[in-house]
């Protein structure tokens, strides 16, 4: 697709902000693409199972919903592709994305590229993903059944995690920086339980062990500085998630976490580009929050494209 | 219309092949499995002219998955002349399963 066509509006990355943006744009009658790397749903795509998202009174899989949110928006005429995005020029008149499927031009901009697995930023981890080293305890934890399973952090993704694997795994130990977890009350009582879970508070991980595979972990003690050594097969990294905001570097204006800083509104540092998502500065991450900013968006662009007719 | 390979049909579709063949190691309860789907899907249907796209389920041919040893889905391999000339493990994208292709066949 390396033409001169001109869109009304480009929505990168394919999650419930993205193909929410999308059905609302084409329901105004905006001409619209979304360019997804992968497949519908971004991070909501790896949830097995979702309980706060209204109208599925039984709950729904991420996977699942993500689908019907593309297909939804699709009936509209909402053109999807698989395209990575490579390079932005969003002050560029009309706004430019180089693709792995080529250039698209657009008048708006939606940036829904969501966040990512924050890493541990220990040496080998990179090389260790597949053979040891996890981010999804709900998409790698069956292969660890009735393995020794090392789970790093201690907000509600990581006692999530470490409830899933105990139900899976021999034993699950608990990694956590702090001397108590960050997650909500729900986790404490059933992973106090649970007979196969122990925990090591003020600790952080600081080295990977490995032959061919993860053999172990290397833990620091925090208050004391001591080391040692936990034999595993498998450690899992829960400690956070970091927005996927690295094309916008330079162009729009950040937060300290990275984050693209845009209010209520969804308007960036940019006219007529917009985030939407857990891309943006916001108090709550959920899958309701990231669809209201999905419709905000369009509402704002329309405004836009009139204006700048 | 995907190819799926068994233990059994294993030797003709891709051993005998004619041409090189992209194998996807996948099992229904594997989230990530699901996701890259849609894009190896697009990817076997763009590649028709330099190769065949097929998938074996992690469940139902152990005995495959065994021989080649996998032990993370989804893992995608490349098969040429009978032979495993590269395999990925859990391509983040649809233009890293193109890249894995093209520099895998180039070598």
């Amino acid at each position: 697709m390396n033409n001169n066509h001109v869109y009304d509006m480009l929505v990168v990355g394919g999650g419930p902000g993205g193909y929410t943006a999308a059905l609302y744009a084409a329901r105004a009658g905006l001409d619209t693409v979304v360019l997804e790397k992968l497949s519908a749903g971004g991070q909501m795509a790896l949830t097995e199972q979702i309980d706060n998202y209204p109208g599925f009174e039984d709950g729904i899989d991420g996977f699942s919903l993500a689908e019907k949110m593309q297909k939804q928006a699709e009936r509209f005429g909402v053109r999807s592709e698989y395209a990575e995005v490579l390079r932005m020029d969003l002050t560029a008149v009309p706004k430019l994305l180089e693709t792995s499927e080529g250039i698209f031009r657009g008048k708006t901009v939606v940036l829904a590229t969501g966040a990512d697995p924050r890493t541990l930023g220990v040496a080998g981890e990179a090389e260790l993903v597949g053979r040891g080293v996890a981010y999804c305890a709900a998409c790698d934890g069956m292969f660890y059944k009735g393995k020794t399973v090392v789970v790093v952090g201690g907000g509600n993704s990581a006692a999530a995690d470490a409830l899933l694997l105990s139900r899976v795994a021999k034993k699950v130990i608990l990694v956590h920086r702090r001397d108590a977890l960050r997650a909500t009350k729900i986790y404490h009582e059933p992973l106090e339980q649970a007979e196969n879970v122990e925990f090591r508070w003020n600790s952080t991980v600081s080295a990977l062990l490995s032959g061919d595979r993860l053999t172990g972990v290397r833990l620091r003690d925090t208050v004391t500085g001591e080391e040692s050594v936990v034999d595993c097969d498998g450690v899992f990294v829960s400690v956070g998630r970091q927005p996927a905001t690295a094309l916008a570097v330079g162009q729009l204006a950040l937060d300290g976490g990275g984050y693209i800083v845009a209010g209520e509104t969804t308007e960036t540092s940019i006219p007529g580009v917009y985030a939407v998502g857990d891309v943006r500065t916001k108090p709550l991450r959920q899958v309701v929050t990231a669809v209201a900013d999905g419709a905000v968006a369009v509402h704002m662009a329309e405004k836009y494209i009139v204006e700048n007719r | 219309m995907m190819l799926t390979i068994t233990t059994n049909s294993f030797e003709n579709d891709v051993l005998r092949a004619d041409k090189p063949v992209l194998v996807d190691f996948w099992a229904q309860w594997c989230p990530y499995c699901r996701r890259i789907a849609p894009a190896f899907d697009k990817v076997g249907e763009q590649y028709a002219d330099t190769l065949i796209a097929g998938k074996i389920n992690y469940d139902e041919e152990p005995q495959l998955i065994e021989r080649f040893g996998i032990d993370t889905i989804p893992t995608l391999m490349l098969f040429k002349s009978g032979e495993v000339i590269g395999s990925v493990v859990a391509p983040g994208s649809k233009a890293a399963i193109e890249t894995f292709i093209r520099e895998t066949l180039a070598q």
